[in-house]
Parts: structure tokens; C-alpha cells; sequence
């Protein structure tokens, strides 16, 4: 039986008393959660030092304006932090973080892990139109309903894994009495030490697991329809041209996807430039070249690098200023890659990459 | 009780003759304001608009360049390249509306230590003047 | 007054440049045509390189947008390897002094190249186009007829060269609703005329005055949109306000024509900190936003390519967050532009001014007593 911390207060106003009491008893020396900057709206993750900064948080605000995997890479590519911090991330943001740990481009050392049941967050172009404020509501009703919002990113509606793996600890997002209630499931001892001494309750308990399967069941089915609406199979050159035809080559995908962490990527590079010698080729076969070429190339070819790693956050689609739908695409296609090997990415620390590891005997199905 | 502005001032300094100015400066014993902060580079051209703008938005109340004079470079024209470059990234800040008094550009010749002191001095008691740089605060930079 | 060819039109206006562009073919004055060309799915447009004249079936000399920045085109081809072919490019005139711009810069050879511009009442925003591109092939010739109006993006409403006479070849469609005009502006330009027997001595009076008239509505428009900008935009705090939706992205950056780095200073290594370094700004401010150095990284942007930026706008139509970059650029890039006495895209031969000096200059911003 876990241990669960109770708040009479509603979620968002409960985590920030559980963050602000962190710091403020310095069980952390930081706080990483979403803020609100500036006067439209804007919401961004920030590194806290300074507890009344707190105050200005939205820890669960439903924008996600980078993957937050990224920025905790930023923080500890080089060294791991020297002093702890808390953060509050969503589960697909702290997979994506295992799965770059496992590249080495950063590390969890001490970080002291916040996340929540996740009820998925709305597109940027909300953002945009100044509209995430409009629409809280009908996002905390649908919550409390133990039901998916409209019209948040179509990866969030059909996700799966929206109970967070590896957090210290789990807050309870999702229910009826969410918007009175805050309780914070505490999933290791170190969660539990670092709320040593708080003026709340905390007993025993664990999460509401039929409610958390009902949903989940739900979010299948929902994925189960949003990968057939997309019929990939059946792409073809022809349908993958198609779709992806207007791109602009921004590669604005590659940059803020969290698993994409080359710095100079390939597809950039000068090995994959043509050259003009190239472009003549190509006309003589062809009769005529796209400029700049090699679209599908980078898409595919990205995907054959990401892929294993995805997580379906749904950035890629988010920032992409033509609407392809790519996160629908990596996200399915990406599942597919991963159920190769049963592979679940960012679950667990200790599993390898696939493309990283190998038996002697596997895969004889793709031997001839 | 209000603790008084100290202008951080950060300066890159060319080896040459800004240095050799600022060593003058140091074996006489001239005052300096200690909030000066130094950085040395080969030439003044080696300053990118980009080191400017670090130190700006950093929160540096005041950035220096020093060159040597034109005609006097040690690698001939890097002071020139240097003076485009200043006034370039200076009428940046200042077409957005940001505070283009907190930078200044300034030759000093190698023997010029009184020079180069008075530099330090004037730039950093203007700098004062315009009290701390609001960047240096901004969360959301 | 400016002089050119008059050629009659014998159906749409672009049916008359293709035409020309076909005789011009067929007469060996190039061997390849770099054009835009609506895709197979309809909603938008790509630049093809062709070598095959039947394709030229769907393309467009003035498309409703500007996917790839035509410069990036002429990049692509060019930069690497020796051009053996010759090519006949047609574009933008805000693409074709990219173009110009980047043969300065070593990073496009336009000696093989003829660059075939076209009056230009502006583009539509992508992100406006590309969902409904039906709707906005019908703005889009709302747009031809009024010679702009409101749904042009920002930058185009604003723009003082949409009949610029730069490139080899300038294909005016202003000013006579029965011909197109020819206008040469170089020797390549001139022998392609005179090598399909096109006389280009004719007056152009009615073109003339069309675009004064349109500079002039142009110039009021840029006024009032400076004066926006400096009322909105301007000073520390309006400035973070304007990017506080910014997710560093960079799609700004990568659309941009002029901004070539294959690996951009702002993603490199020289940016990148110890945690440590992050750990003590937020110390000092009482917290750090994430990403960070977002002002930084566009001050920084400018101060790189500022000198070079013509306003195309490309920027902003892949910004995700509708931060109005392009406006915000062009403006500081004038302002330094008017402070070099330097004009973007006018002459090739031309050096970018931070590789040249002279001895006396800019005496207001050095200090020497």
C-alpha cells in the first residue's frame, strides 16, 4: 500500500503548496514547473529559486510550449545537477527524459520527480488565439467527469500512459473531487522523506485503478481511431507525397522534438547536401527535381532515427507551420518500430534502446 | 538603508594596446573602478555582436570595447571590421527601443594609461546614471 | 522613363509569362527552369527544377504563397559543385535579391543564372492558404485585381519593391490590362531579348505611373505600421511581451533565406551551458524561463543578418506562434541598412559592409578625444 499526501484544497493550488513547501524547507533548492509570463497568456517552464515565485505558477495548465525533456537535457547534459530540484512534468515529458538519459544527454540525479494522471494538453495554436484561458473550464469539468477534453492534441486524446512511470511522486488529476481535493500518491521513501513535517494528512492509500482503467480503455480506443483515420498503409509514394508535400523543409520537427538531440543533424549536413552535379542527375532521370529535394528522405529518415523513442507528445505537429499531421504518423508508425521489441519507451531506466543492444538469436523473420 | 548602485561594467579589451593601456593604468597605481570586469581578446574584431548582446542581456549595466586606434592595429584593420560591427549591434539596441548609452566603443593606445583609466571612470559614473540594467532581473529573458 | 517590349496578351497574365518563358525555352536561351509548381495534393506550392518543358503544365510564376523562400532554391542548386547548365530562375522580387544576397555570401553562384523577377502584389500567409487553398486561390486573385489589400501578409503591405528593377529580366503585368512587359536590367537580360528578336525600346508610361501610385499607399502603409510597431513593440518590457509566446523553435531562422549556417551559432556548442550557469540566473532573478535566451537568440539573429534582411517575410509564416518576426526584422534591418547606406539585393557585385571599412567613419560611435 502506498502512501498518499491530502490536501483539502483543488489540484493545481495543492501542488503549488506541495512545491512551495519543498523549497521553502529546502527538501529541494529548485522548483522546474510551468509559469506564466508576461500579460497574453503566455505560459513557459521555469527554474525557481525564489518560493513566492510560486505564486505566478500553472503547473497544470493544459500547454505544453516545449517538451520539457528538452530543457531538463539543458540542464544536465553536461554534469548532473549538483543540488536537487523538484519538477513537475507531464508523463510523456518525463519518458522522453529517460529515453535521452539513456543517450546520454542528461541525467536524473537528484531530481526529485512530481508528475500527474495526465488529462493531455490543447494545441499551441490555442495558445496563439489567446483561447487555453477561454476553454480551462470545459478542460476541468472534462476531468472531473473522468473524461478526454475536446480538442486537445490528437496524441493526447488516444495516449495510453498518461500514469506517469518513475515519478517520486503522482498527483491525482483526474476525478471528481479535483477541484476540492488534492491528493498526492507518494511512490518512493524519498517522496515521503522530503514531505517530512507538512501540516497535511498523509495515510495510507493508492490510486483510483477503476476509474484510471476505464479511462485508459477509452484513450485505446480513441488511439485505435485515430491511427485508422490515418491510413498509412495504404500511403503508398503517391499518399506520402500527398501529405507530405507541402512541406517547407523548416525542420522545425527535428527542433523541438525531445529524442531529436543531434546538434548538427544529419539531414542538414553537408554529407546529405546535393550539389549541382546531383541536381542534373536527377533531372536527366526524372525530368525535373523538387528543390530543396529529399523531403521524404528527411521525413522517413527521421523517422527511422526517432522512431524507437517516441513518445507521442505531439510537438512536431504542433510547430509544423503547414499542418502535416506528423505526430499522429511518428506516434503510430513509431509504435509499431517499438512493438518489434516490446519496447515501451522512458518506462523503465535499466531497459536499452533496442537499436542499442541485440541477441544472437532474434528477428529470424526478417533473415533471408 | 538602500544599498548604493555599484555599475557592473564588462569590458572586452583588445591585447594589444587597450591591455597594454589598462597595465600602464594598473603600475601607476591609477584608480579603476573595481566593478570593472575585463575580458581580454586578440584584436576588438574578435568581438561578434553576439559577446555585446550576452553581456547586455546578461544584465551588465555597461559594455566596453576597446581597440586599439585606428591605424595602430596590430593585425592592421581589425579595428575598423570592429567599428562596423559596434555600431551595427549599437543601432540594434537602439531601434528596439533597449538602452544604447550602456555600450561604448573606445581606442586606447598601449601608452595611454591616464587614458584608459578616465575611460573606465567616465563610461562607469554615465553607466551609474542610468541606473541598474532592467535585464539583468527579467525571468523571462 | 522606364522602356521594355510590349507583348500582347492572348488569355491570362499567366498564361502570357508562361508562354514567353516556353518561346524563350525553345529558343535555347536556358537549359533548366527554376519554378513554382502547385503539388499533386492542391494545397500548396514547391519550387521544381526542370528539365523536361511539359511540366511546366502546373506551374505558376506568381503563387498565392511563398512556401520555400526562392533564394533557398537557388541556394540549394547552386552553392555546391559547379553549375554547368544553364538556368533561368523565376521568382519574387524579395526572393530574387535573397538570391543576390547569397551570391555575396558565397553561399549561391548566380553566373549561370537568370534571374527573371515579376511585379508583385504580395503573398498570402501560409498558415491562411494552406488549410483552404480553394478559398484562397480566390483571395488571391482579389489580391491581383486590387494590387494588394488586407489579406497579404504584414510585410508585403508594406513592401517598396514589388516592381523593383533588379535580377536579369523583370516581367511587369501592371499597367496595361492587355500586356505583359518586358523590362531587361542587365546584359544577360538584354541578349535573352535580343536573341528571340524582342525589341524592349518602347516607353512604359502607364507602368511608371502605376507604381508610384502604389508606392506612395505603400509608404503611408509603412509609416503607419512603424508607428505601430514603436508604440506596441518597442523598450525591454514590450519586447519580452511580443516573444513571451516564443518556443525557440527557430523556424524563424531556418525559413530564412539569409541565414545559411548550416549549424547555427545559436544551437552550437558556444551556447550551451554547465547547469551550473543556469542554476545561478535563477538564483539571481528569483527564477529562469525555459527555454531561455530567447531574446538573446533574436537580437542575436539580427545582428547577424539584419544588413541582408529584404522583408520577405518568411519568417514569419513559419513562426507557430504568430509572433510577428518579420515586421519586427525588417524594421531594425532598415534602420541598420539606412545606418550602412546599404541596399539588400541590388547589386551583386556589391560587398555586405561588415567586410569592408573605411578609414573615417561612424565617428559618432567611437570615443577616441
Amino acid at each position: 500500500m502506498a502512501k498518499v499526501l491530502k490536501i483539502n484544497k483543488g489540484v493545481e493550488e495543492g501542488v503549488k503548496e506541495v512545491l512551495k513547501f519543498l523549497l521553502e524547507n529546502e527538501r529541494v533548492k529548485g522548483v522546474f514547473t510551468l509559469r506564466k509570463t508576461g500579460k497574453n497568456g503566455a505560459v513557459t517552464y521555469a527554474l525557481i529559486k525564489d518560493p513566492s515565485e510560486i505564486d505566478n505558477c500553472v503547473p497544470l495548465y493544459p500547454l505544453m510550449p516545449i517538451n520539457a525533456a528538452k530543457s531538463l537535457s539543458t540542464l544536465t547534459l553536461r554534469e548532473p545537477l549538483s543540488e536537487s530540484l523538484a519538477l513537475f512534468v507531464r508523463p510523456c515529458e518525463l519518458r522522453a527524459f529517460v529515453e535521452l538519459v539513456k543517450l546520454q544527454q542528461g541525467s536524473l540525479e537528484n531530481m526529485l520527480i512530481l508528475s500527474s494522471t495526465c488529462g493531455g494538453v490543447y494545441p499551441l495554436k490555442m495558445a496563439v488565439t489567446n483561447n487555453t484561458d477561454r476553454n480551462l473550464e470545459k478542460y476541468w469539468t472534462s476531468l472531473r467527469a473522468i473524461e478526454t477534453p475536446s480538442d486537445i492534441r490528437p496524441t493526447c486524446k488516444g495516449c495510453e500512459h498518461f500514469l506517469p512511470y518513475n515519478s517520486d511522486m503522482t498527483l491525482v488529476s483526474i476525478g471528481k473531487d479535483i477541484d476540492k481535493s488534492c491528493h498526492v500518491v507518494l511512490n518512493t521513501k524519498k517522496a515521503e522523506e522530503s514531505l517530512r513535517g507538512i501540516e497535511e494528512e498523509i495515510s495510507d492509500g493508492e490510486l483510483a485503478a477503476e476509474d484510471m482503467e476505464s479511462l485508459r480503455k477509452r484513450r485505446i480506443s480513441e488511439r485505435e481511431k485515430l491511427f485508422s483515420d490515418l491510413k498509412t498503409e495504404d500511403f503508398g509514394l503517391d499518399g506520402l507525397i500527398d501529405l507530405h508535400g507541402k512541406c517547407i523543409g523548416c525542420h522545425g520537427c527535428s527542433s523541438v522534438c525531445p529524442i531529436c538531440y543531434c546538434r548538427l543533424c544529419f539531414f542538414d549536413s553537408e554529407v546529405n547536401e546535393p550539389g549541382f552535379s546531383s541536381y542534373e542527375g536527377e533531372m536527366r532521370k526524372r525530368g525535373g527535381i523538387r528543390v530543396p529535394p529529399k523531403t521524404i528522405f528527411y521525413h522517413l529518415g527521421r523517422l527511422s532515427h526517432v522512431g524507437i523513442s517516441c513518445v507521442g507528445c505531439g510537438s512536431c505537429s504542433d510547430v509544423c507551420p503547414v499542418n502535416i499531421p506528423l505526430s499522429t504518423i511518428f506516434l503510430k508508425i513509431g509504435n509499431a518500430i517499438q512493438g518489434t521489441y516490446g519496447y515501451l519507451p522512458g518506462k523503465d531506466l535499466d531497459e536499452k534502446i533496442p537499436l542499442q543492444t541485440f541477441e544472437e538469436e532474434e528477428l529470424a523473420k526478417f533473415e533471408q | 538603508m538602500k544599498e548604493e548602485f555599484v555599475p557592473k561594467i564588462i569590458g572586452f579589451v583588445c591585447s594589444w594596446c587597450s591591455s597594454a593601456g589598462a597595465d600602464v593604468a594598473g603600475s601607476a597605481q591609477l584608480n579603476v573602478p573595481s566593478s570593472f570586469v575585463p575580458i581580454s581578446v586578440m584584436c576588438s574584431s574578435r568581438v561578434d555582436p553576439t559577446l555585446i548582446l550576452a553581456a547586455f542581456l546578461r544584465g551588465a549595466d555597461g559594455v566596453l570595447v576597446a581597440g586599439c586606434r585606428p591605424r595602430d592595429c596590430h593585425y592592421e584593420n581589425g579595428n575598423y571590421y570592429a567599428r562596423r560591427r559596434f555600431a551595427l549591434v549599437k543601432n540594434i539596441i537602439k531601434s528596439l527601443g533597449l538602452e544604447p548609452e550602456r555600450l561604448r566603443l573606445s581606442w586606447i593606445h598601449g601608452s595611454e594609461g591616464q587614458r584608459f583609466a578616465d575611460v573606465v571612470t567616465q563610461f562607469a559614473e554615465h553607466v551609474k546614471g542610468l541606473g541598474p540594467n532592467p535585464a539583468r532581473k527579467r525571468i523571462d529573458l | 522613363m522606364t522602356k521594355g517590349a510590349v507583348i500582347p496578351k492572348k488569355g491570362t497574365t499567366e498564361k502570357a509569362i508562361l508562354d514567353f518563358i516556353k518561346e524563350a525555352w525553345e529558343k535555347n536561351c536556358f537549359d533548366s527552369l527554376l519554378i513554382p509548381v502547385e503539388i499533386p495534393s492542391g494545397d500548396s506550392y514547391t519550387y521544381l527544377l526542370i528539365q523536361d518543358p511539359s511540366l511546366i503544365e502546373n506551374a505558376s510564376p506568381l503563387p498565392p504563397i511563398t512556401s520555400v523562400q526562392g533564394a533557398r532554391a537557388i541556394s540549394s542548386i547552386t552553392r555546391k559543385g559547379k553549375v554547368t547548365k544553364r538556368i533561368a530562375a523565376i521568382m519574387r522580387p524579395c526572393e530574387i535579391k535573397a538570391g543576390m544576397e547569397l551570391h555575396k555570401l558565397e553561399q549561391a553562384d548566380l553566373e549561370n543564372v537568370v534571374l527573371i523577377s515579376v511585379d508583385c502584389p504580395g503573398a498570402l500567409p501560409l498558415s491562411d492558404y494552406v488549410p483552404d487553398s480553394k478559398t484562397g486561390k480566390e483571395k488571391f486573385l482579389k489580391v491581383l485585381k486590387e494590387w494588394g489589400g488586407e489579406s497579404v501578409r504584414p510585410v508585403c503591405k508594406t513592401c517598396l519593391h514589388f516592381g523593383a528593377e533588379l535580377g536579369d529580366l523583370h516581367i511587369a503585368i501592371l499597367g496595361d490590362e492587355n500586356s505583359i512587359y518586358l523590362i531587361p536590367n542587365s546584359d544577360k537580360g538584354k541578349e535573352m531579348l535580343r536573341s528571340l528578336g524582342i525589341s524592349a525600346e518602347e516607353n512604359l508610361p502607364g507602368w511608371d505611373t502605376k507604381i508610384s501610385e502604389i508606392k506612395k499607399k505603400k509608404e503611408e502603409n509603412k509609416k503607419k505600421s512603424e508607428e505601430q510597431l514603436e508604440s506596441e513593440v518597442l523598450g525591454l518590457d514590450r519586447l519580452l511581451e511580443t516573444f513571451s509566446k516564443c518556443i525557440g523553435c527557430h523556424n524563424c531562422m531556418r525559413a530564412c533565406p539569409i541565414c545559411y549556417c548550416a549549424s547555427c551559432y545559436f544551437d552550437s556548442d558556444n551556447t550551451e551551458h554547465d547547469g551550473t550557469d543556469y542554476v545561478d540566473r535563477a538564483e539571481n532573478k528569483g527564477a529562469l524561463k525555459f527555454p531561455c535566451d530567447t531574446l538573446f537568440f533574436h537580437l542575436g539573429r539580427m545582428s547577424h543578418m539584419s544588413l541582408s534582411c529584404l522583408g520577405c517575410g518568411s519568417c514569419e509564416d513559419a513562426c507557430p506562434m504568430s509572433i510577428p518576426v518579420a515586421q519586427l526584422f525588417s524594421f531594425v534591418g532598415q534602420k541598420n541598412q539606412e545606418l550602412f547606406g546599404y541596399f539588400p539585393g541590388m547589386d551583386k557585385e556589391e560587398k555586405v559592409p561588415l567586410v569592408v571599412y573605411k578609414e573615417k567613419e561612424f565617428e559618432e560611435f567611437e570615443d577616441s578625444h
